[in-house]
């Protein structure tokens, strides 16, 4: 299902569609920052969403590559993603994995996988759109917040959420290096109570710790 | 494990800049560098596009990146 070749031929024909980013460039706008902006304001109309991950820590000025965006939506009925795709469409995205919001939910968004959506013509940024799968992300969901030192209007998965994710569960240098920035910005408003809470949950629900 | 002490202190300092200076002493220079990432990143497959064999290989590193996603999925938050 993943990783079928063919979902991508109608996307390798770009020609130079950098205007995009140069205009970005002159003016001093992150391309993330305008990207997720123009997404959220569609996706928000429609579901309870949150931006975890990479994104949290590069909000917080870790400088540091990404080239997606991680969202977790609410789990929604088919009837309502394809409203929401379809605005989507209307406003320049595209799904990278089909056209057919049908085959989206049903091979993809079901089976928990991610699928991704770009500016129409553009690879990069992506967003990397997924379903809430169990009850760690409809935690995550439910404490979401607006972050205000990132200026941004958007709501995120809680600092103590990424920190423990990063520290608990994926453990690569690169999410080493995210927690250890997050810890260092925030200081002492980090509850250290609720990150032992989380990766307590994370041991339970992602590593199947049965103590 | 951070990967080294240098790193490690650049990461230090760099977060400790961003916490003690005001938005706007920060944010323009990683704007700079984000936008350039996204702009290198765009140019390098926009050129490899344009060629049969190119075509070819951006679809063997999408399939990578799809394979990646594949194998963390079950992770759910990740980045």
């Amino acid at each position: 299902m993943l990783g079928s070749l063919d979902i991508y031929a109608d996307k390798i024909n770009i020609e130079q569609k950098y205007s995009y980013v140069m205009e970005r460039l002159v003016h001093e706008i992150s391309v993330l920052a305008e990207f997720i902006d123009g997404f959220v304001r569609i996706i928000e109309k429609h579901v309870k969403y949150i931006i975890v991950s990479g994104f949290v820590a590069i909000a917080h000025g870790r400088t540091r590559g990404t080239e997606d965006i991680d969202i977790i939506i609410e789990k929604m009925k088919k009837e309502d993603f394809i409203k929401m795709h379809d605005e989507l469409i209307k406003n320049n995205f595209e799904c990278m994995q089909s056209s057919n919001p049908e085959e989206i939910y049903g091979s993809y968004l079901e089976d928990n996988a991610s699928i991704r959506y770009i500016k129409k013509d553009v690879f990069f940024p992506q967003m990397e759109v997924k379903f809430a799968k169990d009850a760690l992300d409809k935690y995550q969901l439910k404490t979401r917040k607006k972050l205000p030192m990132t200026k941004l209007d958007v709501y995120f998965s809680s600092i103590e959420m990424n920190i423990a994710f990063k520290e608990e569960l994926l453990k690569s240098d690169k999410d080493l290096e995210d927690a250890k920035h997050l810890r260092i910005v925030y200081g002492k408003d980090i509850d250290e109570t609720e990150i032992n809470e989380i990766k307590k949950m994370i041991r339970r629900l992602r590593l199947n710790d049965k103590r | 494990m951070i990967r080294d002490k240098t790193h490690n202190e650049h990461i230090e300092k760099w977060a400790n800049f961003v916490k003690t200076n005001p938005h706007s002493a920060w944010q323009p220079q990683l704007n700079r560098f984000i936008n350039a990432q996204i702009e290198n990143a765009n140019r390098f497959y926009s050129e490899l596009s344009k060629t049969e064999e190119g075509r070819e290989k951006i679809k063997k590193l999408m399939a990578l990146k799809d394979a990646k996603q594949n194998a963390g999925k079950n992770q759910g938050n990740k980045g």
